[in-house]
């Protein structure tokens, strides 16, 4: 070098000098730099590492990637090994980034859990109430079973209590009540002031008992014609029905019928035996569900 | 100075070249050895990364991966040792990457899962006949 400089004059001299540092300097312009994508991934991290969520999920992979970043950012003059820093660093904040979120994931798990958790508990204590209150409700119907099944106990002991005092007698065709002949005078078919006692027990039962209907029948002993007997009877019977009807009975549920002097209940040969010969029977139909 | 050991250094240049000569030959003749160690560690990463259904959560990476794992095999082939390492390591970080995603992707999943179902629990429960009117909702 210094052989050229000896042949050149000054001039030159200073010209080439300047060549020379030039190209120095164009040397220095295409050495190390920091390779493209360095920054890029410096923002990548500082995003995750200002999220505080995140920021300290993942300490590992975040010291790991602090790491490839800063190697990344370093001048470099091999543009190759450059871009090779900065894929790693990218990568190395991305495993980050998913290290962490996967972390907060899974930390939010138990918060989940515990909703669930409590809504569950929330169910179990709604069908526990809903049990209570069912419980309640089927007291309440038993009570009311209770009480009905009494009133219905308390209803059969007064049916029988009122049979009892109407002396009806049970037979095959029903309840039959007899009405002896002091309802009426001999010969006559309207009813004896003061006779109608038992009647009136009649209508307090039917009235108590809707659902029941009547027959009934007039009777006589066997002393006049077949005929006379039969209008008699037939008189009496009607003179009872509408006794009762005038009480308030519907006449519907109510039949009349005259049999003169058959089926006497006693010997027509004697003064007492005729008595009990001379009657209105009331038959009282059973109800369809006979509650006796 | 004197006159002899400077012919004597003279004389021993030829032999010292003939050494540097054979060395640089023997240079030559030998390739670096394959980055034997990064290439495995980038297939286990690979294997990782599928059993853990990367395939399903973390296609694109898990391709990259395998990509840049069958580059790092070509480098090796063309004795571009330097080359095939860095590739190694860069079929490996994205492998790893790959796993990260899925784990993300499959936690993700069942946390949605969980708001999912707590969701339907609660509908349910409002739902319900008989529910006492004014509790908690």
């Amino acid at each position: 070098m210094n052989r050229i400089f000896v042949n050149v004059p000054t001039r030159s001299r200073t010209l080439i000098g300047a060549a020379v540092a030039s190209l120095l300097l164009a040397a220095c312009a295409t050495g190390p730099v920091k390779p493209s994508g360095a920054d890029e991934a410096r923002a990548k991290l500082t995003q995750l590492q200002s999220n505080p969520d995140l920021a300290t999920r993942a300490p590992v992979a975040m010291k790991e990637a602090e790491l490839a970043v800063r190697v990344a950012e370093e001048p470099e003059a091999d543009p190759a090994l450059g871009q090779y820093r900065v894929y790693m660093a990218d990568r190395k904040v991305d495993i980050a980034t998913a290290r962490a979120k996967t972390a907060f994931a899974e930390d939010q798990r138990a918060g989940l859990s515990q909703q669930r958790d409590q809504a569950r508990l929330d169910a179990r204590t709604r069908e526990a109430d809903a049990s209570t209150s069912k419980l309640a409700t089927t007291r309440v119907a038993l009570a009311d079973a209770t009480q009905q099944s009494a009133d219905l106990q308390r209803q059969s002991a007064d049916l029988q209590r009122q049979l009892d005092e109407l002396n009806a007698k049970p037979t095959d065709r029903g309840l039959v009540l007899t009405l002896g002949d002091v309802l009426f005078a001999t010969g006559r078919s309207d009813l004896k002031v003061g006779a109608t006692a038992k009647l009136n027990q009649l209508v307090t039962f039917l009235n108590n008992y809707p659902t029941r209907t009547v027959a009934i029948e007039g009777y006589t002993d066997n002393v006049g014609s077949d005929d006379y007997n039969l209008g008699l009877s037939q008189r009496r019977a009607d003179s009872v029905k509408s006794y009762l009807t005038v009480q308030g009975i519907a006449s519907t549920r109510l039949s009349a019928d005259g049999r003169g002097e058959s089926s006497p209940v006693a010997e027509n040969d004697s003064a007492a035996g005729r008595q009990q010969n001379r009657r209105v029977e009331v038959i009282i139909s059973s109800p369809p569900s006979a509650a006796r | 100075m004197n006159d002899s050991p400077q012919r004597r250094a003279d004389s021993r240049l030829p032999i010292a070249v003939a050494i540097a000569a054979v060395l640089s030959l023997a240079a030559c003749a030998s390739t670096p050895p394959p980055p034997t160690a990064s290439l495995t560690g980038a297939r286990t990463a690979i294997g990782d990364a599928e059993k853990a259904g990367a395939g399903r959560y973390a296609a694109a990476e898990l391709g990259e991966a395998r990509q840049k794992l069958t580059d790092a095999n070509s480098a090796v082939e063309e004795k571009d040792m330097p080359r095939a390492q860095r590739l190694a390591e860069q079929s490996h970080v994205e492998a790893d990457l790959a796993s990260a995603n899925t784990a993300e992707a499959k936690a993700v999943a069942v946390n949605a899962e969980m708001v999912h179902s707590n969701d339907t629990l609660n509908q349910e429960i409002q739902r319900e006949p008989g529910s006492q009117p004014g509790s908690q909702p």
